[in-house]
Formats: C-alpha cells, sequence, structure tokens
C-alpha cells in the first residue's frame, strides 16, 4: 500500500506528526510542570514554575493513609486481569459470532450493542445492590472486593470488542478452518491454534483499549472500594480534587504522572502486535 | 468418551450448586439473583447439552456477565422509573413504619440517669443516678425502686459507688459484650418508658407514634394526629406530611411529570439538536485525525514510528476526569495558558465558557483530543485486516493513491469498524463526563426559564434536573428519562446499523 | 454407570456445601471522615478502642460524597455508625430517615455555639454533634492593604491604586460570578435580600424566595459594578482568587477560613477582618457548620452516642480539629481556649453577622438557579433585576409553589 516517497513529502510527514505530538502532549507537559511547582495552584501563569521542587512526589509516596504505590499496582492489577478476560470471551463471542451460522446472529449482536447505550445514571446503584447481595453468599465477589469489581467490569465484554474482532475474523479464509477440521481437529481446537494466533493485532487491540478504559474508571470503583488499602489510582485521586475549595494541585499533579506510566510501559509492549499478522497464501493450491 | 464424563461430571456439580444457592436466594427473597443463576443454569445445561446449540458454549461467559452487568441495571432502571423513589421516599414501607416505631422524646419532666450494672447470676440490676436531682434509683425486674443513698448494701469510694450487696460494677468492656442485655433492661417511670441511651445512661422516653397495621394509619401519642399514606407519604388531614416516606410504585407519573413539565420540554430541541451535532462532530472529527495518523503510522518507510505511535497515545493514558480539569485550567478565561496565548499574539482573550459559541468550540476540541487515540488505534488495527494483494492489484491497473484511498481502504475499513462509528455517536450522544466536567452544561441562556445551558447534551441537562430539582435526587425521574433518551439514541443507532449493513456485505463476501 | 455417578457428585456437593455459615457480627463501628479529619481521629479511636475493647474502622471518603453514599449506603446496612457532614446536608439525609437525632445534644445545649446548634436543627431535633463552624470574611495581604478599611467604598478606594492589568495585580478579586453563589450571599444579604423566608414558628417557607427581592437585586447590581468599574475580571474563579493571593498580587479577598493555610505556606502576610459595610449596611455572610452524624440504621447506636460524647464532644478534640481545618470550634470551651486567635477572632466576628445557610432539601433547586443568574449578569447578557427575578420564578416553578 506505501511506497518509497521523496524526501520532501516525508519530511512534511514528519513535521505535521510533530505538530500533533505537540497537540497531543502539551497538557500533560503542563501538568508535569505543575507537579514540579511547590506551590498548591494549577493556574501557575506561566509554563515553567519559578521553582523546581520534587516535594509533591515524595508527599505522594509518604503519606501511609494514601499509599499511591499500592493503589497503582492495584490499578494495574485489576485493569490487566479485567482486561484479559474482556479479551478472551470477547474473541470467543466473535468467533461464535462469525464463523457459525445460526439465526438471529447479526441481529443478536446488534441487539447487544444497542443495549449498551441505554444511559447507566442509575447502574451505579443497581450494581451496589447487587453487589451487596452478592456478597452476602459469595464473600470475595462482593462490595468491597477487587473480584467483584472486576465482575463488574466483564459485564461490558460482549459489545464492540466482540464486533470489532468479529469484523477481523471475518476476513480469515474459511480455508484455514476447514482444512484444519478435515485433518480431525475440533471448532474449538481450530479456534485456539489456528486462528487464535492469527488475530493478534485486533486482541493487542482491545487489550489495550479495555485495559486504558478500566485503569482509567472511577465512578464505579469508587463506589465499591471502601478500604482505602484497595483503591485504585483513580479512586484515590478523587480524593484531592473533588472537594469544592480544597483541590490540592500539587500531588494530584505528580500522580497523575506516575500513574500514567504503566499504560505507557503496556502499550510499548503491546505496539508490534499492531501489524499484520495474516499470512496470505497460506492455503493456496 | 473421557470428555462426555468430564461433561457430566461438570454439569452434576454445577447444577447441585446451583440449586443448593437457588434454595438461599429463594429463602432470603434475592428474586434478581435467583432468575440470574436460574437463567445461567438453563443457559448451561443447553450449551452443553444440546447439539446445535454449540455456538452457546461460547457465547455463554460473555452473556452471563452482560446479563448481570448491563442487563439486569437496565431492569432494576425500568422498575425505578415506575416508582417514586426520591429523596423522601428512598427506604421500603418496612424501613418507614420501623423507624416511626422507633422514634422517641423527652415528655416535661422526663428524668435522665447515669447508670451502673449490676450482675447477679442471670439477673441484671441497675444502680441509676437522676442527672436532674441527684435521687438513687435501683433498676429490677422493669421497676424502679428509689434507693437511699445510705443503704447499707452501697459501698462508696470517693464519692463514687463501688459495690452495691457485694457486687461490683461492670467495667465498660464487659457493658459492651453485653450491649443487648442492657438494650433490653426497660423500666416504667410514670407513663415513660426508661430505656438505654448510651452504655452508662439511661434516659426516660415515650414512644411518639403508634402503627396499626391494619388500618395502616399512623397516630401521633403527642398530638393525637393521624396520619394516612398517601403515595408513600403519611399525611395528615391538614396536609401535613411526615418524613421519611416510603417509596411506592406510581405508574406514568414520572413520564407525564416528564412531557407536562414546560422546564423540561421548552429546551427540549435546542438541547437535542446540540447533543446530535455534538455527537456527529466528535465522531466525525476524532476518526478523521484518527485515521490520518494510523495511516501515517502504518508507513513501513516512516522511520521513529514507534515512538510517535506511543507518544501520540498519550492523551488516553491519563484518566479522563484529570484531563479535563486540565484542560478546564488550560482554557480559564483570565488566567489560563491558551488566552494568555492569544492576549499574547491577538491582544484579546476569548471567554471560553461564559460565551455559549466558544464553549461549545472548546468541548469539541477537547473531545477531538480525548477521543482521537481510541480512533487511531481502532484504525491501526483494522488496517491490519485488509489484504495487501488488493493494493498491489489496484496498483498494477494504474490506481493512484488517492484513488486506492477511497475505492480500497475506506469501504473495506467502514465495513469492519462502522458499528463503532455507530457506537461511537452512541457514546458522545451520552457523553456526560465531558460536558459536566468541563462546563457543567453552561454557560445560562438568557431569559430561559430552565437550566439548559448552552452546551447541556441530553443527559447532562436530565441529570441536572432529576438531582438538582425539588427536593433533591429524584432517582424515579432520571429513571424515567433514562428510558426516554435510550429510546431516542436506540432507535437513531439501530437505523444507522440498517445503513451500514451494506458496507459490512463487502467485507463478509472477501 | 454414568446416571449414578452424576447422582453421587451430585449428592456429595450438596452435603458439602450445607456446611457453609455466613460470617458472624462483631463489635466494629465504622466511621467516615474526610482526608483532613481524620489526623485527628487516628489516634482518638485508638483510645476508644483502648478504653472500652471495640474495634473502629475509619474509612476516608471525599468529603462531597458522604451525604450520597450515606443515603444508598445506610438503608442498605453498609452506611457508617459516625459520619463528618456539613449542616446543609441534614436537610435531606433527615427527608430519607437515615440519621438520627441526638438527644443528648438537649441536655448538653449550653456547651455549644447556638448558631451551630441551629444550623444542624430541624424542628427541636439536633442531627450531629457540631464541631466546627465556618463564615467567610475579608482576608488582606498586610503588605498590599496594611489598614483595615471601614467600609467597603474605602476598601475600593484603596483597591483602586492597587489594580493594573499590565502588571496583573489586583485591588480586590472575588469569585461569585464563577458562579459561585456561597460566596455572593454576602453582597445580597446585605440590602436585605434573602433565601427562604420564615413562617411565623421560624421554619423556612420554601416557597418564599427572597433572590427576587429588591434587596437581592440591589446586591447583584452592586457586585455588577465591580465588574464595570474594572475591579474584577468577570470569570474569576475560587481557585483563580486564591491563586493569585497566594502569590502575592491581590490586596484582598473574600473567602473563608479553608483558605489560609495555603496562604500562610505560600508567605503571604495577611490579616483577617470581617467585609466591610457596604453602603452603610453591614454585610452577613452565610454560616457552615461541621459536626458528627449517626447513621439511624446503625446496630451500636449507643456505642457511637458515647464516642461521640466521650471524645468529640471535649475540649482537646475539638482544639485539634481547629488545629487542622482553621475554622472556629463549635464547642464553647474549645472556642474560649483558641480565641486569642486574631484570625480566629475575625472570622467569628464576621459569622455572628451571618445566618445559617438554610438546611432544607429544597435548597438544592437553588443552587442552580442563582448561579445562573450570577453568569448571566456577569456576561452582561442579563441585567441584574431580569436575571434574578427569573431565577426566583424558576426556583418557584420547580418547587411547584404556584
Amino acid at each position: 500500500m506505501y511506497k518509497r516517497s521523496g524526501f520532501l513529502a516525508m519530511s512534511i510527514r514528519h513535521l505535521v506528526i510533530w505538530f500533533l505530538i505537540a497537540f497531543a502532549v502539551f497538557p500533560i507537559v503542563w501538568i508535569g510542570m505543575a507537579s514540579l511547582n511547590p506551590s498548591n495552584s494549577l493556574i501557575t501563569g506561566g509554563l515553567i514554575p519559578r521553582q523546581l521542587s520534587f516535594v509533591h512526589y515524595i508527599e505522594m509516596f509518604s503519606n501511609p493513609r494514601h499509599p499511591f504505590g499500592l493503589w497503582i499496582w492495584n490499578s494495574i492489577k485489576i485493569a490487566a486481569i479485567s482486561s484479559f478476560l474482556i479479551v478472551l470471551m470477547s474473541a470467543l463471542g466473535a468467533y461464535a459470532f462469525s464463523r457459525f451460522r445460526f439465526k438471529g446472529r447479526r441481529a443478536g449482536l446488534l441487539t447487544l450493542l444497542l443495549i449498551q447505550m441505554f444511559p447507566q445514571m442509575l447502574a451505579l446503584v443497581a450494581l451496589y445492590l447487587l453487589l451487596l447481595s452478592l456478597g452476602e453468599f459469595v464473600p470475595w465477589l462482593g462490595l468491597n472486593t477487587h473480584t467483584g469489581l472486576i465482575l463488574v467490569y466483564l459485564g461490558g465484554a460482549l459489545g464492540f470488542n466482540t464486533w470489532l474482532m468479529k469484523g477481523y475474523f471475518d476476513t480469515i479464509p474459511k480455508e484455514l478452518v476447514e482444512s484444519a477440521m478435515i485433518d480431525g481437529a475440533t471448532p474449538f481446537q481450530a479456534y485456539w491454534r489456528i486462528i487464535l494466533p492469527l488475530v493478534k493485532p485486533i486482541l493487542a487491540v482491545v487489550f489495550i483499549l479495555s485495559f486504558i478504559g478500566i485503569y482509567s474508571e472511577f465512578i464505579l470503583a469508587s463506589i465499591i472500594l471502601s478500604d482505602s488499602e484497595k483503591y485504585t489510582l483513580a479512586v484515590g485521586l478523587r480524593l484531592f480534587v473533588f472537594g469544592q475549595y480544597s483541590t490540592r494541585w500539587g500531588v494530584f499533579s505528580a500522580a497523575s504522572i506516575v500513574g500514567s506510566v504503566p499504560f505507557m510501559i503496556i502499550f510499548l509492549l503491546l505496539q508490534r502486535f499492531l501489524v499484520s499478522g495474516l499470512t496470505r497464501g497460506s492455503t493456496k493450491g | 468418551m473421557s470428555a462426555n464424563i468430564i461433561k457430566v461430571v461438570f454439569l452434576g456439580l454445577t447444577n447441585a450448586l446451583g440449586i443448593w444457592a437457588a434454595t438461599g436466594l429463594y429463602v432470603t427473597s434475592n428474586w434478581v439473583l435467583l432468575i440470574v443463576l436460574v437463567a445461567g443454569l438453563v443457559l448451561l445445561d443447553i450449551a452443553l447439552l444440546k447439539k446445535n446449540a454449540y455456538p452457546l458454549r461460547y457465547l455463554l461467559p460473555g452473556l452471563l456477565a452482560f446479563g448481570l452487568m448491563t442487563f439486569y441495571p437496565i431492569v432494576y432502571n425500568i422498575a425505578i422509573a415506575f416508582s417514586n423513589f426520591s429523596t423522601g421516599h428512598i427506604l421500603s414501607k418496612e424501613q418507614v413504619i420501623h423507624h416511626f416505631e422507633n422514634v422517641y422524646y423527652q415528655p416535661e419532666g422526663a428524668d435522665r440517669f447515669s447508670s451502673q450494672a449490676f450482675r447477679d447470676g442471670d439477673r441484671w440490676l441497675l444502680i441509676l443516678r437522676s442527672q436532674t436531682n441527684g435521687n438513687l434509683f435501683l433498676g429490677l425486674d422493669g421497676e424502679l425502686i428509689p434507693l437511699d443513698p445510705n443503704d447499707a448494701r452501697l459501698l462508696y469510694e470517693n464519692g463514687d459507688i463501688i459495690a452495691f450487696n457485694a457486687m461490683t460494677p461492670l467495667a465498660v468492656r464487659d457493658l459492651v459484650a453485653n450491649l443487648d442485655v442492657l438494650r433490653s433492661l426497660t423500666f416504667s417511670e410514670g407513663e415513660n418508658t426508661v430505656r438505654l441511651a448510651s452504655l452508662r445512661e439511661y434516659r426516660a422516653e415515650k414512644r411518639r407514634y403508634a402503627y396499626d397495621p391494619g388500618t395502616e394509619k399512623l397516630l401521633n401519642l403527642e398530638t393525637q394526629i393521624t396520619y394516612v399514606p398517601i403515595q408513600g407519604t403519611f399525611t395528615s388531614a391538614d396536609g401535613e406530611m411526615l418524613d421519611p416516606g416510603y417509596r411506592v410504585n406510581v405508574g406514568w407519573e414520572n413520564f407525564q411529570r416528564i412531557f407536562q413539565n414546560r422546564q423540561i420540554i421548552g429546551p427540549f430541541w435546542r438541547v437535542f439538536g446540540w447533543t446530535i451535532i455534538f455527537a456527529f462532530f466528535s465522531v466525525t472529527l476524532t476518526f478523521a485525525l484518527g485515521l490520518g495518523l494510523a495511516i501515517m503510522l502504518n508507513n513501513p518507510y516512516l522511520k521513529l514510528r514507534t515512538i510517535y505511535r506511543t507518544l501520540l497515545i498519550i492523551p488516553y493514558a491519563i484518566p479522563g476526569f484529570i484531563s479535563l480539569l486540565i484542560w478546564a485550567g488550560l482554557f480559564n478565561t483570565n488566567f489560563g495558558l491558551i488566552n494568555q496565548f492569544f492576549d499574547f499574539w491577538f491582544q484579546f482573550k476569548i471567554p471560553w465558557f461564559q460565551d455559549g459559541l466558544w464553549a461549545k468550540v472548546a468541548v469539541l476540541f477537547v473531545n477531538l483530543w480525548l477521543g482521537y487515540p481510541y480512533m487511531m488505534i481502532v484504525c491501526l488495527g483494522a488496517l491490519q485486516s485488509i489484504p495487501s494483494e488488493l493494493y498491489e492489484a489496484a496498483h498494477v491497473d494504474g490506481a493512484k493513491s488517492f484513488q486506492r484511498f477511497w475505492g480500497i481502504t475506506i469501504p473495506l475499513l467502514l465495513s469492519s469498524i462502522s458499528p463503532l462509528l455507530v457506537g461511537s455517536f452512541a457514546l458522545n450522544f451520552n457523553n456526560f463526563n465531558v460536558i459536566f466536567l468541563l462546563t457543567q452544561g453552561g454557560p445560562p441562556v438568557a431569559g430561559a426559564q430552565t437550566p439548559a445551558g448552552a452546551t447541556d447534551i441530553l443527559i447532562s441537562y436530565t441529570y441536572n434536573l432529576a438531582f438538582a430539582m425539588g427536593r433533591g435526587q429524584e432517582f424515579g425521574l432520571a429513571a424515567a428519562i433514562s428510558i426516554i433518551i435510550f429510546l431516542i439514541i436506540g432507535t437513531i443507532s439501530a437505523l444507522q446499523f440498517r445503513m451500514t449493513k451494506k458496507l459490512e456485505d463487502i467485507g463478509e463476501n472477501l | 454407570m454414568l446416571k449414578r455417578l452424576v447422582v453421587v457428585m451430585f449428592m456429595l456437593t450438596f452435603l458439602a456445601v450445607q456446611g457453609v455459615q455466613p460470617h458472624a457480627q462483631n463489635n466494629t463501628l465504622l466511621i467516615w471522615a474526610d482526608t483532613n479529619r481524620i489526623q485527628v481521629l487516628e489516634g482518638l479511636t485508638e483510645q476508644f478502642t483502648a478504653k472500652f475493647g471495640v474495634d473502629v474502622v475509619l474509612q476516608e471518603k471525599d468529603f462531597g460524597a458522604i451525604r450520597d453514599d450515606m443515603i444508598v449506603a445506610n438503608p442498605a446496612g453498609e452506611g457508617p455508625d459516625i459520619a463528618i457532614g456539613a449542616h446543609d446536608w441534614t436537610g435531606q439525609l433527615v427527608a430519607n430517615g437515615v440519621i438520627e437525632p441526638l438527644a443528648f445534644l438537649q441536655n448538653d445545649r449550653s456547651l455549644y455555639d447556638p448558631v451551630a446548634l441551629e444550623a444542624w436543627s430541624i424542628g427541636a431535633d439536633i442531627y450531629a454533634l457540631p464541631y466546627a463552624t465556618e463564615a467567610i470574611a475579608l482576608i488582606r495581604n498586610t503588605d498590599l492593604i496594611p489598614d483595615e478599611p471601614a467600609t467597603f467604598e474605602d476598601l475600593l478606594t484603596v483597591a483602586k491604586d492597587l489594580t493594573d492589568k499590565e502588571a496583573g495585580t489586583f485591588g480586590i478579586l472575588i469569585n461569585a460570578f464563577a458562579p459561585d453563589p456561597f460566596h455572593s450571599f454576602p453582597f445580597i444579604s446585605t440590602f436585605g435580600g434573602y433565601i427562604f423566608g420564615k413562617n411565623e414558628d421560624g421554619s423556612l417557607n420554601a416557597c418564599d424566595i427572597g433572590l427576587g427581592s429588591e434587596g437581592a437585586i440591589e446586591g447583584a447590581t452592586f457586585l455588577r459594578s465591580l465588574i464595570d468599574d474594572g475591579f474584577v475580571p468577570a470569570a474569576t474563579g475560587y481557585g483563580d482568587m486564591t491563586g493569585q493571593f497566594n502569590a502575592g498580587k491581590v490586596g484582598a479577598i473574600i473567602t473563608g477560613p479553608w483558605a489560609i493555610a495555603d496562604a500562610r505556606n505560600a508567605g503571604i502576610n495577611f490579616a483577617v477582618s470581617k467585609i466591610p459595610t457596604i453602603k452603610g449596611n453591614t454585610p452577613g455572610p452565610f454560616v457552615g457548620s461541621q459536626g458528627f452524624m449517626i447513621n439511624s440504621f446503625s446496630n451500636n447506636k449507643e456505642l457511637a452516642v458515647t464516642f461521640l460524647q466521650e471524645f468529640l464532644g471535649i475540649t482537646s478534640t475539638q482544639v485539634a480539629l481547629f488545629n487542622v481545618g482553621d475554622r472556629a470550634p463549635a464547642l464553647l470551651s474549645a472556642l474560649a481556649e483558641v480565641s486569642d486567635d486574631p484570625t480566629l477572632a475575625a472570622f467569628a466576628a464576621s459569622a455572628a453577622d451571618g445566618s445559617p445557610m438554610p438546611n432544607i432539601p429544597e435548597m438544592s433547586s437553588v443552587w442552580g438557579a442563582w448561579g445562573d443568574a450570577l453568569s448571566l449578569v456577569s456576561s452582561g447578557e442579563s441585567d441584574p433585576a431580569t436575571a434574578f427575578t427569573d431565577a426566583a420564578a424558576r426556583i418557584r416553578d420547580t418547587l411547584g409553589c404556584n
């Protein structure tokens, strides 16, 4: 699809990208500067603060009531486990919707998508009460548990992720599966051993999207988690900014910067999957 | 054969566990969980036992989670929409009746006592000292017996009683351990009842209300006024209403309120119009930028691609509410960096959140920043699924890059991600966070008798109504409004799905 | 064979799970508090546990979320036994029956600031043990404005010289137009404006909305004049006001005791005084009170009452809370102990001129309309009379008053 371009064309591309990078990164740079500014205000009046100091970063890790390190770990743990499970469940579902011809296939999937458009203003109360009841029977799935929270996040697995994957699955030639089944494999084995490795890019995409969605989520998490050791980073950060007249911008900025590092690492690691894994021509002949 | 054994054992186990759990749920009237459990079990059995329900096995985990976490709240929402669940009607009827039956007041001349508890085997007795006149009483078997301070059975030290009849008073820790017993000790003082007030205090009190389950009337024993429950609130003949009330079914009333209320219906079209514009431009702009970046970053000849991708994904790495607070600060009219830039170069400051039009621009701009990484990632992934032979064939046929783009890339891309565009539209239609955290729906529109601001979208506007109306939280109203919003966006999306069906067929028949 | 296997597995599992017991409940007190107050409570809870043998669990919550969370959590049995709160939550919490009136306070009335008790009262019942009262007052940078201004007009004269757009300095900054109705109240009340009128028995009449009254409109007009005369940039927010003050660029601001910690840390030399008289009238700000409430669904009410009486209603605790929050203690003995602090004395004097923020649930309908009116006045889209009359009409409409 691409051919080698001339120097000018390439330079223009680089320039455009750098301009967009500035657009993307600018607010982060600003909050980074705020995190190094010892005063507690976000409106610093200038980009570079007069004094540079790491006082907020130190403060961040020194309050035993606010274990930022633990919170970040909680966020990573919950987001990683949930995303992994979501990818599994979503891929299973996408395979079914793509490979099996059963009645109400498209309509079924679209209905699921439509249902998810319901505004969930009151979902908080409903899920709170649900987990409360559930927790009476299965204590490790109730309120104030990480497993309970993960279960809540899994509710969104079958949705647009599934659709995205299904579209990708559709492009895998049928012959691949058929030839495997002729060789004696069950549909599940064909799925697990042949299809899945081929769709790595989309698995990575769904993992990344789910991870960041869950990592940033704070509304459900703050309703469900009540012990401060169990908080995720997003929930913990809320404590710092939602007082009407008491926003502690300094520590908030520092924590935001530190908190975004895990996601960047995950993204860096998963980037290499974002290239095509499809090998065309493997069933020619 | 072995697969069959595993299947059977598994089914046996899960069904047994399921039935045990179901009986537990039935006994405690946990209907929701019961229904979900039974449905889940039935589906599981069908999936594993019926041959042609094979696909169900793949869908079951996802469906169960979906049912519980997405579908159930919707059912709950619908149930609430037909109730008056709101401030003053949060509790159930039993809770409210229990509340009133436990309201006590101190009548004129009622006494309060400091207490010491003594235990004589299974018998408990208290020594109560009145806080008003210092009189001593022995609390025994429901009676208050006056006690002479010089009674021989009392032993004093420094003015405090340290023994009675050779028994020592219970230490605080023992009092705590026996709280239930202490609560059960009540005594009559005339018409009043003397009850436990705190760990070492008793008070003489009177019940204020008596409830008659037969007639459902509440009688105020002090004023002799009767209250009858009307729509969940105990109301007197004069119209005096008691708090708290309880939640009851009110049928279609919430929906009627919506359609009859000027404050809600008045700005509807204006807010709806802006909601559509906001959603449309959000999707279009983020998709355009995301796709453009994806195509550029997909170019194997572009050096530093990986670094670029990582840097460009940064808006996505910051949790939304943090970024929104940062952007609100950047757009600060008087001191924000953006206006400092404009002031320096162009000598004026833009009234970002004070002017309706500029507020809209700011909101779209921020949403673009927030949303393009998602589109970029999705496009990067979807672009991989376009077979390269198509491009090669087109190149051989002499098609220019422009033609290749519109003839191959766009149709195939849309075929796989058009539902996501529909989904993104729906998401932005209901994008409460961005509006609320950035502008709170403002700035207000002059002359409007309603709380709808210039950047309010349907959901932020109705949230405002539901939680800043009347006496505070109006969950029932909010639930009804949610249903209506769902009908609107559901219809729009269903139509959009129809339109994109054609695009999908191209992809499937590749 | 297989069938028998199934049945056996079934029975084994069935029998095995019979032994599962629900977990038992112990005596534990759960307390919800915010970040600042929790430090003070930690020491107290240890003492409580040592003395009474009862575990106390402290959960740090976002202050603004406590009210709404209690409404859902308390009836569900998951609420805190004791929670910290602001007095204007009383109406909603009592309407939902989730907090308990504190009978013991009736006998201890003389120990507390009567305004604080009034703030937490609905009818004759008091719903929290107050620990602080607060009101906004004038905080001035003594390097820029060394003398306490006698009248607001004097203040403006001094401020005029300090206001320099080029240098970015301001004589006075207020955030009333952010919109922040709370901070605008002194200007409204100074000319006779009010929120809810009073009935004969002293209770609030939710249908008598004072925002449309002449006094309120005159107050709004005065506020507008501050923008027109160039003192205050139109959209100044709370963060702007305090941020600029802490950077030493503002002569005076009007806000509450919660802001002085940052000013202190920024090294600003400041002094607090009552808001000066405006056209001869004394501005009365809103008075707020914070206190400790008890959950009406608690299983440990008596223990909670004991904790309140023996550990929170005492001088040392209230002084400790003052030290972390800078707000005047509500317990009179504690107030006496710290009253030599001039800052505190000034805030207290300001509060003495003020009136408690209404605590009835109908107040929810007021903030939005009032804020919108302020926005429209500041942007110039409406004149004060129209904006405020419309706001009052809108509130009456929402409450179904007509």
